[in-house]
């Protein structure tokens, strides 16, 4: 392949590789980006989520606690002297309220009436404006919460105080309790940012996170939910108090998982996108490479035919075969090769006419000229003839220079009937209308011998030996001249060609059919190579050296059969040696 | 990469320490706060107390004294309690253009100890649509919220059971929101009157707690015209359009205040954020946002027709009695003015509950 169409078989090759890898990069960053965000939203969506649930599930144990907590205060601010009413209503309080630690009811100045001791530091009477939930207290093993209701009678006036200890264990239990990610943690802390509970068993009650975690920070500071991704974890967090409406407890949750964890799935997904994006581009750069390379190979089969066109190489080659329009164009290119084949064939037999032409009108001139001269020798030589009585040792040469003289003039004319256009002869053109000049009438056997005759001097000194074989007697429709003539040159150009002697062997047969009679010519000479035989008859053909023949002579012979209408051709020689003409002329 | 990392280094170094601030800002207006803080970059550390126990959490963290906020976000009713663990406010914010109301609300005996970043109290939002009272009365307002009454509208008059509403009524007959002013009769006939409206021109109250969310369904849905309330409710309102504002009289007037404790950190960081709170643009922020009452005269002047109407409403309004148990009073009154309007007891018992728990109070038992 050409170093052009490898070019273009490249080029195709990259055109189709930018073509699968461009969108396949595009899509996939898409992809990938997509997967993140929408793993990262939904990652952020899933923490939230579950802070909300565990909040609630805390806030509404806080928030029942307080709620059995004020309508036993209701119901005890009726009768706040009764003692065995308060006992009733402190045992049921213990019953209904298991995470309760420890209960008092104080009176309004906050002396302890009944229950257990209140721990110091509790804001009791008008301060706790109607109750609260405090703050985490991290004493023991779990931390509590104060709640305080104020108990209020039927007129609104405060009658006491009930404090109870909520124990927190239930936080860490709620916590525990828990279905959390690979890595991810909950943990509750108080306003202060001290951890009340955790997921994962981290110590509770001792420093703050607030200042260390910014996810605390943000939690404790902010009244909504949100997420923060920070120092290599994400966290989702949650103001409770954003649960209460007044008597707000000042607690936060979080979620917080680290990121390598939480976004595992859009790793993945990123790399099974990778890797499936790097295959499906694999595959088509394959399928494309394949592509280009049976698409440009016709191309550049297309490609040399042109160039050898181009250069003159139009010899009919294999069909180019391609698909679609491909496949068109080769076979409209070999068409156009054969068309430029046939037009160059046509132009090599118009510019051999052109020469042939050029030789005829020479010939004439050269056969006009000759001719003459030739007619002078001819006189001469028949009028010494007549002087010399017979037997008289000149007449032979004198009778064999009158018959040469009588054959060039029979050559000269018959080239000079070559060089004519085709058109009837002299004879019969002169002839009124409908009279034709009557064929010619040759005996075979008759003019072998006279060949023979003639050619006797030559052969001798070529040491070539002249065999004949007359099997057919039957007229011939052929001028004895033409037919001599032929017969000269076939047997001159074997005894040439013989350069250490041989045998040339004149068979007469009748051919096949009846209506011909068969003339063979045959050498023990080197032969005619099988691709020159049927050019041996074409004009100025010849395989002799320069100098030694013009190529004209088996043109002539051929011409001559033609007119007489019979053929000539070199065939295969029978005895698989040498050269063989074999001539078929019509019988007369 | 050295000069990078020591560039680094040096600046986490240098970088100051956030500003601990203490507040009860709602959680839209806490949104509203981080974000112009981020916007400024200051760096601040913020934690939120429900307003419900603000004092009672405040008090504790200053009676400590070992984690102090830089700043401190009050009521203003919480000052005179408090008056002894806050710093003077500086010269340089003492004399900017705040409104007299508002410098009012910063100032007690000791100086000026705040710096007021919103004023309040109580107004009548009405349905533009309704007639205005004849005058600033209550007995002119409920004659025109009975005559605004129809079949669809059988309780046009929105008022919450709340000490800080039995004010107007109280004032009305004479008394107020102190000890010694509930002594005479006017404390029991105000607050007979005062219960009397529930069931009549007034709506049953809610469930404690669900006052808020109540008053502002009722309002959307056009069962109230003439609403009691205070500007920390206008910016919930989505239909501004509707909103006329008017005056009642002895009505409270009050406000939040941003007061450095004694024992912060960094006093002049704190001050620098009370600053940027009060700036003119945060106030005009804030006004355009929620509607609020600003304490400077520009952002008042540049500030929405609905926060100036309710700004000139509050002109007639008084503060309350400026004593350390003021904000404590409330704790009695309201279960007491619960009782009365749930008919529990009269208005007799239940003012002579009051009076007790207030003598309990004055007399500095807790």
């Amino acid at each position: 392949m050409s170093a052009k169409a490898g070019s273009l078989r490249w080029r195709v090759l990259l055109v189709l590789a930018l073509a699968a890898i461009v969108p396949t990069m595009v899509v996939g960053v898409l992809a990938i980006m997509r997967a993140r965000n929408d793993v990262e939203r939904e990652v952020r969506r899933g923490a939230l989520a579950h802070i909300r649930a565990l909040g609630a599930a805390l806030d509404g144990t806080l928030q029942d606690s307080r709620r059995t907590v004020e309508l036993a205060a209701a119901t005890w601010a009726d009768a706040p002297d009764d003692v065995r009413e308060t006992q009733l209503v402190m045992a049921r309080l213990r019953r209904d309220v298991p995470i309760v630690h420890a209960l008092s009811i104080l009176d309004p100045d906050g002396t302890l009436r009944y229950g257990d001791p209140v721990p110091p530091g509790a804001d009791v009477g008008s301060h706790s404006f109607g109750g609260y939930v405090g703050d985490a207290v991290h004493t023991g093993k779990t931390p509590i919460v104060q709640l305080v209701v104020q108990a209020r009678g039927r007129t609104g006036e405060l009658m006491g105080v009930f404090v109870a200890s909520l124990d927190l264990a239930f936080v860490r239990d709620l916590l525990a309790s828990a279905r959390l990610g690979p890595g991810a943690r909950v943990v509750v802390v108080d306003g202060a940012g001290v951890p009340v509970a955790t997921s994962d068993g981290a110590p509770i009650g001792t420093a703050s996170l607030a200042g260390h975690d910014p996810a605390v920070d943000r939690a404790l500071g902010s009244s909504v939910e949100g997420t923060l991704s920070a120092n290599g974890w994400i966290s989702a967090y949650r103001n409770l108090s954003g649960y209460q409406s007044l008597r707000g407890v000042r607690w936060a949750i979080l979620h917080q998982q680290p990121e390598a964890e939480a976004y595992a799935l859009a790793r993945r997904t990123t790399r099974d996108t990778l890797i499936i994006g790097g295959v499906a581009l694999a595959l088509a750069l394959a399928l494309g490479g394949w592509f280009a390379t049976r698409l440009t190979r016709p191309l550049a089969a297309l490609a040399a035919r042109a160039d050898a066109i181009a250069t003159g190489h139009v010899d009919v080659a294999a069909p180019i075969e391609g698909p679609g329009e491909i496949g068109v164009l080769g076979q409209r290119i070999d068409e156009m090769a054969k068309r430029i084949a046939e037009r160059h064939e046509l132009q090599t037999a118009l510019a051999r006419g052109d020469r042939l032409a050029s030789v005829g009108v020479m010939s004439a001139q050269v056969a006009h000229e000759i001719n003459n001269p030739l007619t002078t020798v001819l006189g001469y030589a028949k009028l010494l003839q007549e002087d010399k009585p017979e037997g008289h040792p000149d007449r032979a040469a004198l009778e064999l220079i009158a018959s040469e003289a009588e054959r060039m003039k029979g050559i000269i004319g018959g080239l000079l009937e070559y060089a004519r256009t085709p058109r009837q002869s002299d004879a019969s053109i002169d002839a009124p209308p409908g009279k034709l000049e009557a064929p010619p009438v040759t005996a075979p056997a008759q003019i072998v011998r006279h060949v023979g005759a003639l050619l006797e001097p030559q052969l001798k000194r070529t040491r070539a030996r002249l065999v004949t074989d007359v099997k057919s007697e039957t007229p011939l429709a052929i001028d004895a001249h033409a037919l001599q003539q032929v017969l000269v040159n076939l047997v001159q150009n074997s005894a040439q060609a013989m350069t250490s002697g041989g045998t040339i062997t004149i068979s007469v047969t009748p051919a096949p059919g009846g209506i011909a009679t068969q003339i063979t010519v045959a050498d023990e000479g080197p032969g005619i190579p099988a691709k020159d035989r049927a050019r041996v008859f074409d004009p100025f053909f010849t395989t002799k050296a320069a100098g030694q023949g013009t190529g004209l002579g088996l043109a002539v012979c051929r011409h001559l059969i033609a007119t007489a209408g019979g053929s000539i051709e070199a065939a295969e020689p029978r005895s698989g040696k040498g050269a063989e003409f074999k001539l078929v002329i019509p019988n007369a | 990469m050295a000069t990078f990392a020591a560039a680094c280094g040096g600046r986490d170094a240098d970088r100051p320490a956030p500003i601990r601030f203490l507040h009860t800002f709602s959680p839209d207006e806490t949104e509203l706060v981080n974000a112009m803080m981020a916007e400024r970059g200051l760096a601040v550390e913020g934690a939120l107390v429900p307003f419900a126990r603000g004092q009672q959490v405040i008090g504790e963290i200053l009676r400590a004294g070992t984690e102090c906020p830089d700043l401190i976000r009050i009521d203003a009713t919480w000052l005179p309690g408090l008056a002894s663990y806050a710093v003077p406010v500086p010269p340089n914010l003492r004399t900017l253009d705040w409104t007299p109301d508002a410098l009012a609300l910063a100032t007690v005996p000791q100086g000026v100890l705040g710096v007021p970043q919103t004023v309040d109290g109580l107004l009548v939002v009405r349905d533009a649509a309704s007639p205005p009272p004849a005058s600033t009365s209550i007995e002119d307002l409920v004659t025109a919220a009975r005559a605004a009454r129809s079949e669809d509208r059988k309780h046009p008059l929105g008022v919450r059971v709340d000490g800080y509403w039995l004010v107007p009524w109280l004032r009305a007959e004479a008394a107020d929101l102190a000890p010694d002013a509930i002594a005479g009769d006017g404390a029991t006939k105000a607050l007979r009157s005062f219960a009397a409206l529930f069931g009549d021109v007034a709506a049953p109250p809610p469930p404690s707690g669900a006052e808020a969310p109540d008053e502002l369904r009722r309002w959307s849905s056009h069962d109230v015209a003439y609403w009691i309330t205070g500007p920390w409710q206008l910016g919930a309102l989505h239909d501004p359009e509707r909103v006329a504002v008017t005056a009642i009289a002895g009505a409270p007037r009050g406000g939040q205040l941003l007061v450095v404790p004694a024992c912060a950190k960094q006093p002049a960081r704190g001050w620098q954020l009370a600053e940027e709170l009060t700036s003119i643009a945060a106030e005009t922020r804030f006004a355009q946002t929620f509607s609020t009452i600003p304490t400077r005269s520009e952002a008042l002047a540049a500030a929405p027709p609905l926060s100036r109407a309710a700004s000139e409403a509050l002109r007639s309004a008084q503060m309350l009695p400026r004593w350390a148990v003021t904000p404590l009073l409330f704790d009695d009154l309201n279960p007491a003015l619960a009782a009365v309007v749930a008919k529990d007891a009269t208005a007799e018992e239940a003012i002579e509950g009051v009076r007790r728990g207030w003598a309990r109070l004055t007399r500095g038992t807790k």
